[in-house]
């Protein structure tokens, strides 16, 4: 009996060393804190309210709020975080019914980042077999090329205080089953959501069957920690997200950044118009001038060479 | 085209070509040198200003503190010589007619901004925000992984959506591995038990659509891939069919040479060999009769033999044929002619007294009983009766 109590309370007093080392450690660093206000503004379409539903289910500690009203007063944003206690924003803005703009914004005093997301395609439409635990902890995968630039690394750390679920956030899950990935290429950030899935490792060596099978139980459980391989399954939603501008402050401030390859798409909409219009005018053009030469030659109506020559036949057999 | 991979090349080049081109249109060179004179002109101004790409920053890092302040009204100033600019622009580029490339070159020149990249500034709001990631804090604190090599490198061309989508993932199966490696040495949980239940992002309704979803490719692939094994068959069946005709008639063909070859052998053995006279006569007889019969079938019905393909009549047929006649020509077959009139090897004068014609009547002693005479025989037998 006192050998028993002697175990339990050893394993019990290691327990407490241990939470003390972590508390030590933890205790040294600031504990992440991190709660996103999640909305739109007016005039969102059904494509981009499902975006902001699917990253709203991804983030268990977001706050999805209704529309925003205005679209000039942004700054309002930061009372509405304050409001609900958040401090960061992720504000959705689309434009004339079609082009979707997400802020991303750390709320009392910046930065702001503002990106053009393009080629949304959210979880539901896209057919793919990957599934994750709501509110479970997101590894997050950043590309070598954030840590190039001073306006990537910014966006990386807005990143990650967004999508990564802070340690021990209220309706998080203790299990990883999914990477959210950040990559950038052409200039732009392509996101994606994938399951991890672990799977049998195909057995490359003999090792394991020439093991006596006495110890077959444990082992089995120690197979299954040691012997499985990572796969991913993608989950969705997928995104890519186009750096216009980053503010100093949150919705307001200087400038510091400013993506001069970034072309709106009003610009992209309008250079296509002209492009046709400038078909049409080339042509009209070409028609005119064929009428004009014509009109020389004498050929339209009963119009008369204009320079009768002396040779001509009407003029020497008249 | 429109996005160099050199930002500063990019502002250079597009300057130099929008001054060649508008110094080779003819007319409006004049104008155009003007404006270019003005671009530069704002170019080195903004740079004295400390307000173009890099100079910019240069200027901010000697700058103090102050600067927040300072650079909102110089921001204002670049916008107005912008719009300034484009305007201008605009004016020339509806004058000039666009075709082809130069259209481009001058939609590009357009674009050229003025741009902010204070690196100070970008940093210096990095710092204020950013959380501890360096490898002293435990993994699970941050769970944010930085990939070994940048994913751009293993994308050669962004429109490929396969190879794009598979360097995405390698970078995200990298951080995966790396994750679990690190947090299984700070013993973290990692995988999910199999009996640990909970909320998923996507609702089962949907996992059973996407469910639905593969069942129904998988089926509509099998179908089309059944149909098409049928289709294959089917015209595989039609070869196989052909073939078979063709043996067949190949089959009949060697069957009837051989026959005539036998015929032939039995002719010049007949003519050859005189010694065995008797026996060949008796052959002969059996060879002429066999030949009298193939033709005389040839005539009146299509025999087992001369019918071909289609060898198996019913019997009935066969036997109402030979009776009455089946095909060639039905009319005067009947009928006498010199050779028939004239024959009367039919009659016998004792025949006429007793019985019937002993010709046809074959059966020892069976003249005397019968009572009434035979039918008489149609024309063809009658004649090969009668030589």
């Amino acid at each position: 009996m006192s050998s028993v109590y002697r175990t339990l309370s050893k394993s019990s007093g290691k327990e407490v060393e241990a939470e003390d080392k972590s508390n030590g450690a933890s205790g040294g660093m600031k504990k992440n804190k991190q709660r996103v206000l999640i909305l739109s503004s007016r005039g969102v379409t059904y494509r981009h309210r499902h975006l902001l539903n699917d990253l709203a289910a991804m983030l268990p500690h977001g706050r999805k709020d209704v529309k925003f009203d205005s679209k000039s007063k942004m700054y309002q944003l930061n009372e509405l975080a304050e409001l609900y206690n958040c401090n960061n924003v992720m504000f959705f803005e689309a434009r004339k019914g079609k082009d979707l703009y997400i802020w991303f914004s750390k709320a009392p005093n910046g930065p702001t980042v503002k990106m053009h997301a393009q080629n949304l395609h959210t979880m539901e439409e896209l057919h793919f077999t990957g599934n994750c635990l709501k509110g479970s902890r997101p590894v997050l995968s950043f590309d070598a090329t954030f840590e190039s630039e001073p306006h990537l690394k910014v966006i990386k750390e807005l990143f990650l205080h967004m999508f990564g679920v802070p340690q021990g956030a209220r309706k998080s899950k203790p299990f990883l089953d999914h990477v959210m990935a950040f990559s950038v290429a052409d200039g732009k950030i392509w996101i994606r959501n994938y399951e991890i899935r672990e799977v049998e490792k195909v057995k490359g060596d003999d090792k394991e069957s020439e093991e006596p099978a006495t110890n077959k139980g444990k082992k089995s459980k120690f197979q299954q920690d040691k012997d499985t391989d990572v796969s991913l399954v993608e989950i969705g939603p997928r995104f890519v997200l186009t750096p216009i501008v980053i503010q100093e402050g949150a919705f307001g401030g200087p400038i510091i950044y400013e993506n001069k390859r970034f072309i709106s798409p009003n610009h992209v909409r309008s250079d296509l118009r002209k492009a046709k219009a400038g078909r049409h005018n080339a042509r009209a053009e070409q028609k005119r001038e064929g009428l004009g030469r014509k009109a020389e030659l004498g050929l339209l109506g009963k119009g008369e060479l204009k320079d009768k020559s002396g040779l001509d036949t009407r003029e020497l057999f008249a | 085209m429109l996005f160099p991979e050199n930002d500063d090349e990019w502002e250079d080049e597009s300057d130099d070509e929008a001054a060649k081109k508008f110094s080779k249109k003819g007319k409006k060179s004049k104008k155009a040198v003007a404006i270019a004179d003005e671009d530069d002109e704002s170019d080195s101004d903004s740079d004295s200003e400390g307000g173009g790409g890099f100079g910019l920053d240069l200027a901010r890092l000697d700058e103090s503190d102050s600067d927040s302040e300072i650079e909102e009204p110089e921001n204002d100033e670049e916008d107005d010589e912008e719009e300034e600019e484009e305007e201008e622009e605009d004016i020339d580029i509806d004058d000039i007619s666009i075709n082809g490339s130069d259209e481009d070159e001058i939609r590009a020149t357009m674009r050229v901004r003025e741009t902010i990249n204070n690196k100070d500034g970008l940093l210096a709001a990095l710092k204020r925000i950013a959380l501890d990631t360096s490898p002293s804090v435990p993994f699970v604190f941050h769970q944010s992984v930085v990939s070994s090599k940048p994913t751009a490198d293993a994308i050669p061309s962004i429109d490929d959506d396969l190879v794009r989508e598979l360097a995405f993932m390698n970078q995200a199966l990298e951080a995966a591995r790396f994750a679990r490696t690190q947090l299984r040495k700070e013993g973290v949980p990692f995988t999910r038990p199999t009996d640990y239940f909970a909320e998923t992002v996507r609702s089962d309704e949907i996992m059973d659509k996407v469910k639905a979803k593969l069942i129904e490719e998988a089926t509509s692939k099998k179908a089309s891939a059944e149909a098409r094994k049928l289709r294959d068959l089917k015209k595989f069946g039609k070869q196989v069919q052909v073939a078979k005709q063709q043996e067949r008639a190949k089959e009949k063909k060697a069957t009837l040479e051989k026959i005539s070859l036998l015929k032939k052998k039995r002719k010049d053995g007949a003519s050859s060999a005189l010694g065995a006279h008797e026996a060949d006569d008796l052959f002969d007889v059996a060879v002429e009769k066999e030949l009298k019969g193939n033709s005389s079938g040839k005539k009146r019905s299509f025999s087992a033999g001369e019918g071909g393909d289609r060898g198996d009549r019913n019997n009935k047929r066969q036997k109402k044929d030979s009776k009455y006649g089946f095909g060639g020509k039905k009319r005067h077959v009947k009928e006498n002619d010199k050779t028939s009139a004239g024959d009367i090897s039919g009659f016998s004068a004792r025949g006429m007294k007793s019985s019937g014609p002993t010709k046809t009547g074959s059966g020892p002693g069976r003249g005397a009983k019968k009572p009434f005479k035979a039918p008489r025989l149609g024309k063809s037998r009658r004649k090969a009766g009668g030589k």
